[in-house]
């Protein structure tokens, strides 16, 4: 029965070929603009961690002064890292921020590039699930006692060694000689959930060395570095017990037990730095929040996206109102050929599940079309505005979210339509002429 | 086969009621053949759109082939239209976008018969009617009479027990109506049971039995005789508004 | 001439059609409404001005990695070799880029003495030299620019003289004159700086921050492995002096890295681009929502004439000019139109309180309702008179043709 359906819906849409035109446009466009947004948005608040958003938390302290910032900061102080990594609680954990650095080769021919670089521990790639093509992280007892160790990624090893096995080899940052310990393969989470602190939507670095390097070799901060107190930061040194805020830090803790228990350890940590003259103000805490609280208390989906989403939302409703209108009116002048078909022996839920098939054929004409439009809308304002890959791919769960939107508002728009035509009166059509 | 017993029907508005059929009887026995007649608004429409199951009644008990029809289900009298009942319309009632095989072939569709079966029922409907020929053709290429008689086709398809007509021949010039009207008779004598509500009292008697509604009531049945044709005039078929005496028809019957 | 009276009769007799299109303007009203909005808020935010001439100033970044290097002399060489590039009007070295988007900001303590003393708003903080306010190409119009001699080299801590924007100026000292203030990096009485200059306009590097006007530049060359460097040259010699600059410096001293050539303007667009983004988004929206609206209404207005065909026909045969057809349909048109149009002018300023109370959104001005109806009028009025015409054109003989 379903294909006879089909069939009668299609000759109907072709008898009307201007109307069902503007019918699949009005949904088309509505859908366009939606799945636009709704992509956006979704590859904004996607959480990348998986299932282990639970298990991996950022570390937040409230050690500012009395009147200073009225919230938890995002990161923490040198000191307060170098102090949390003593703690034996959680399962693994790692302090880090973002330095740049001068990278040469062994060639002296080749360009000196400027790279962003991640200082980080060991612990670090095991957290946050970083594949290694080659070799591995630098072992747990340079985290303590500092060794000129990096790691890079896929890309940079394809541009400086072709893509061969580069372990044991030599880098120089700022003309420093470095080993090659590990390779990564292409990873790039996105949000980057771990630091988002100077934009969510970058690609991750492409070398890291260890934390335990920071005070020995002096890196720069090239993230954000927050002060709520004057205080005299000439050098590195005084930056390194300074309570200036520019150390992002995570734990991965087994269960919800060990974490509760870590926000005990913190507790104890801000009671003990209390007695020690710092964490002044009567906020005083420690905060731990997982991947999902941690992309929610960053604001990583910014508010214009959420405001279009809704309006975008409300756009769609026009059109299915719009569509409801004309559908109605097409219906209805349907009446006689209805009454006809009731007389030979078409029950209700016949003549509806017949109509209801003509929308869904024009909902599914519209999630297609639709479809097209967004790609085609996204593909343009990447180009435009020079946007990150990350946000305006067309991701793949769209390919069945689209259509099976278009078709479910165009089904509810015909909902009434469909009513309306199959409970009128069969007898009320059959005598007029 | 169709009993209806105490039928009535009351059309509600805000501020008036209107009896469409009161305390209607009516009796028919498989294989009659009936002619409806009865002045315009008399409840004729009513009375077929009932018997049809088209539409529901307020008091009474209605029969059809040994079912209860009061109370019955959207589905079930949908199910009963299907295969008990055809319908012919005054105005045949074609769908104009699907060609003729496709318009027989309707309830066919809706009694979930496979496409074999289909074919086949609709090339012998068809066949009967004598279009097989042009199946293919829409409704708007053929004349009045020959979109009344695949109209037939399509009532015949579903081989039902009971046809039911209304103003059959309203539309068609007498030549035509006639070819139409000995269709139906063939038909009845092949066993189908058939109503026909109809203004054409020279039609009407070449029924087996004439019943007339007056005012929503049956107001006189007999059984009518082939050839017993009174030479008293009547008004012709298609003026809504005359009212035809039932006085005509009482002599008629009574002659 | 106005039949109000009886198309409000056909209006009510037929209720769903005319509900639908109601709902259907109430919801565009609203859309449109707080949209378009949105979005002259968001080019107001865009035109505001940085009060740098951007299409001349460009930034680089110079990054020193060969500890040997004294940075001191070898920053104050480069400088000096840059500006004596072919089409380089100036160049100084800084703290941060205007619109740049990252950089130093900081708040200063003002006050006669210790008791009233007070924080000022936050300020973005340039550091250069005299040559700053000509590269930047900003206006000073009160005071003057600092003395070769009062430059100092090294950190932040040594600043001694200052200039501030207008803006910072009126924030932290009012009416008063600006020249000849004191304001402390420290608590009161630490670090004192003494206000010299005022320029009429400067930007810092945030553009969504709410202090962007305020900005101050002090008196020092910052002595830094890293180090960014802003350029004034002639429009269009950009292109050359990303080759020609690296090549200079490089001649210099090889262990530098030297890159991020970027306009002010680049900047700009950069910076400024999620708001584009929402603009554009926006604009499409409301083209598109007013498109499909009307090519319902118009689709709606073919079905009514079909189905008043006769009707229409027998109003010809009674008399009725083509004009009195086409103006029964827009009067019926306008009666909708505008009863969806107030209902949704209040479901706009509803939505905009919404979008008020949980978005950092400012409060919807009644002005863009009442465009968004006006305009929508005017739309529909062609939404309508397109296939009403065809209507008009319905020959009276209809009316004595039955069936």
């Amino acid at each position: 029965m379903f294909f006879y359906y089909l069939d009668l819906a299609w000759r109907s849409i072709k008898k009307t070929p201007l109307l069902s035109l503007l019918m699949v446009l009005a949904i088309s466009i509505g859908i366009g603009i939606t799945i636009t947004t709704l992509n956006v948005y979704q590859l904004m608040s996607e959480n990348p961690a998986g299932d282990r958003s639970d298990k991996l938390h950022g570390v937040q302290l409230w050690s500012q002064g009395k009147d200073a910032w009225k919230e938890f900061n995002g990161q923490v102080t040198y000191q307060d890292a170098y102090n949390l990594r003593k703690s034996d609680v959680p399962v693994r954990q790692t302090a880090m921020f973002v330095t740049g650095l001068a990278l040469q080769t062994e060639d002296p021919d080749f360009s000196p590039l400027l790279e962003s670089v991640r200082v980080t521990d060991s612990d670090f790639f095991e957290m946050f699930s970083v594949p290694f093509l080659y070799g591995k992280a630098w072992d747990k007892g340079v985290d303590t006692e500092a060794m000129y160790q990096v790691v890079i990624n896929e890309d940079l090893n394809k541009q400086l060694f072709s893509g061969e096995n580069s372990i044991g080899k030599t880098l120089y940052l700022d003309r420093k000689p470095y080993q090659i310990v590990g390779v990564t393969k292409a990873w790039s989470p996105s949000p980057l959930y771990y630091d988002v602190t100077t934009g969510a939507f970058k690609d991750s670095a492409k070398l890291f060395v260890p934390f335990s390097l920071a005070p020995i070799e002096e890196y720069q901060s090239w993230g954000n570095n927050q002060s709520w107190k004057r205080e005299p930061i000439n050098n590195y040194s005084q930056r390194l017990s300074s309570e200036m805020h520019w150390i992002q830090y995570w734990v991965e803790v087994q269960d919800d037990k060990q974490r509760d228990e870590y926000a005990e350890w913190l507790t104890r940590y801000v009671e003990q730095q209390q007695l020690i003259g710092r964490f002044e103000s009567p906020e005083a805490a420690a905060k731990v929040s997982n991947v999902e609280q941690w992309l929610k208390i960053n604001e990583v989906v910014p508010e214009d996206n959420k405001i279009l989403v809704g309006l975008s939302v409300l756009f769609l409703l026009v059109c299915l109102v719009n569509m409801l209108g004309l559908l109605l009116a097409k219906f209805l002048k349907r009446a006689p050929e209805v009454g006809v078909r009731r007389a030979i022996g078409a029950s209700r839920a016949q003549i509806f599940s017949q109509h209801m098939v003509e929308v869904g054929l024009i909902g599914f004409g519209g999630g297609l079309l639709g479809l097209l439009w967004a790609w085609g809308s996204l593909s343009m304002l990447s180009a435009h505005f020079d946007l990150e890959a990350a946000l305006t791919q067309l991701d793949l769960t769209m390919w069945i979210v689209a259509p099976s939107i278009a078709i479910f508002a165009a089904l509810i728009a015909g909902v009434y339509p469909a009513w309306r035509i199959c409970s009128t009166n069969p007898s009320a059509h059959l005598k007029s002429q | 086969m169709l009993s209806m017993k105490n039928i009535s029907k009351v059309f509600k508005t805000d501020l008036v009621e209107t009896h469409a059929l009161r305390d209607f009887n009516l009796e028919v026995k498989e294989g009659e053949f009936v002619a409806v007649t009865g002045p315009s608004g008399s409840g004729k429409t009513t009375f077929l759109n009932i018997a049809g199951l088209l539409e529901g009644f307020t008091h009474g008990d209605y029969f059809l082939d040994g079912v209860n029809i009061s109370n019955l289900s959207d589905n079930k009298s949908a199910t009963i239209r299907n295969e008990k009942i055809g319908f012919i319309f005054q105005g045949f009632n074609l769908i104009p976008d699907l060609n003729l095989a496709e318009n027989v072939e309707v309830p066919l569709r809706y009694r979930g018969f496979n496409s074999a079966e289909r074919k086949r029922r609709v090339q012998h409907a068809l066949e009967q009617v004598g279009l097989a020929a042009r199946m293919k053709h829409l409704p708007s290429q053929l004349s009045g009479g020959q979109q009344q008689r695949v109209a037939i086709a399509r009532a015949l398809a579903g081989e039902p027990r009971f046809l039911l007509a209304d103003e059959p021949t309203g539309n068609l010039d007498s030549m035509m109506a006639r070819q139409v009207m000995e269709l139906l008779e063939e038909i009845n004598r092949a066993g189908t049971t058939i109503i026909m509500v109809t203004h054409d009292a020279e039609l009407a008697r070449r029924a087996q039995r004439n019943i007339q509604i007056v005012d929503g009531q049956v107001c006189d049945f007999t059984m009518y005789q082939h050839g017993a044709v009174a030479d008293k005039p009547h008004l012709v078929a298609g003026d809504k508004r005359a009212v035809e005496p039932s006085s005509v028809e009482a002599e008629e019957a009574t002659s | 001439m106005l039949q109000i009276k009886p198309i409000l009769s056909t209006l009510m007799r037929n209720k769903s059609g005319p509900i639908l299109l109601l709902i259907q303007i109430i919801l565009s009203v609203a859309i449109v409404a707080n949209a378009s909005f949105i979005i002259s808020e968001r080019i107001a935010l865009m035109d505001r001005d940085s009060g740098t001439a951007e299409e001349e100033v460009f930034n680089f970044r110079l990054y020193s990695f060969d500890s040997s290097i004294e940075l001191e002399s070898q920053l104050q060489r480069d400088i000096r070799t840059i500006r004596d590039l072919p089409g380089v009007m100036d160049a100084s070295a800084t703290s941060m880029v205007p619109l740049s988007g990252g950089g130093w900001s900081s708040g200063y303590t003002v006050g006669n003495t210790e008791e009233t003393a007070k924080d000022t708003e936050s300020a973005a903080v340039y550091y250069g030299d005299e040559h700053m306010l000509n590269t930047l190409g900003v206006d000073l119009i009160e005071g003057r620019n600092f003395y070769e001699e009062e430059v100092l080299t090294g950190s932040p801590d040594l600043a001694t003289h200052g200039i501030v924007s207008k803006a910072f100026a009126k924030a932290s000292w009012g009416d008063e004159p600006a020249i000849g203030q004191i304001m402390y990096a420290g608590d009161f009485g630490d670090k004192p700086i003494q206000i010299i200059g005022v320029v009429d306009k400067l930007q810092g590097a945030w553009v969504n921050s709410s202090y962007l006007d305020n900005s101050v530049i002090l008196n020092i060359n910052l002595v830094n492995v890293f180090t960014k460097v802003l350029v004034r040259a002639e429009v269009g010699t950009l292109a050359q002096l990303k080759e020609a600059i690296p090549a200079a410096l490089h001649k210099d001293n090889r262990n530098r890295v030297i890159e991020g050539f970027t306009l002010i303007s680049e900047h700009r667009k950069r910076v400024y681009r999620n708001h584009e983004l929402m603009a554009t988004v926006l604009s499409m929206m409301v083209v598109l929502l007013l498109l499909i609206t009307s090519l319902g209404l118009a689709g709606m207005v073919m079905f009514n004439i079909e189905r008043r065909t006769k009707q229409i026909g027998t109003r010809r045969a009674l008399g009725a000019k083509k004009r009195d057809i086409i103006s029964f349909f827009l009067v019926e048109n306008y009666i909708i139109c505008l009863v969806g149009g107030v209902i949704g002018g209040l479901v706009a300023v509803q939505l905009g309180q919404q979008l008020m109370s949980v978005y950092s959104l400012p409060k919807l001005e009644p002005i863009y309702p009442i465009m968004t109806i006006m305009g929508l009028l005017l739309l529909t009025t062609v939404a309508v008179i397109l296939p009403a015409r065809k209507a008009a054109k319905i020959s009276p003989a209809i009316a004595t043709r039955s069936v």
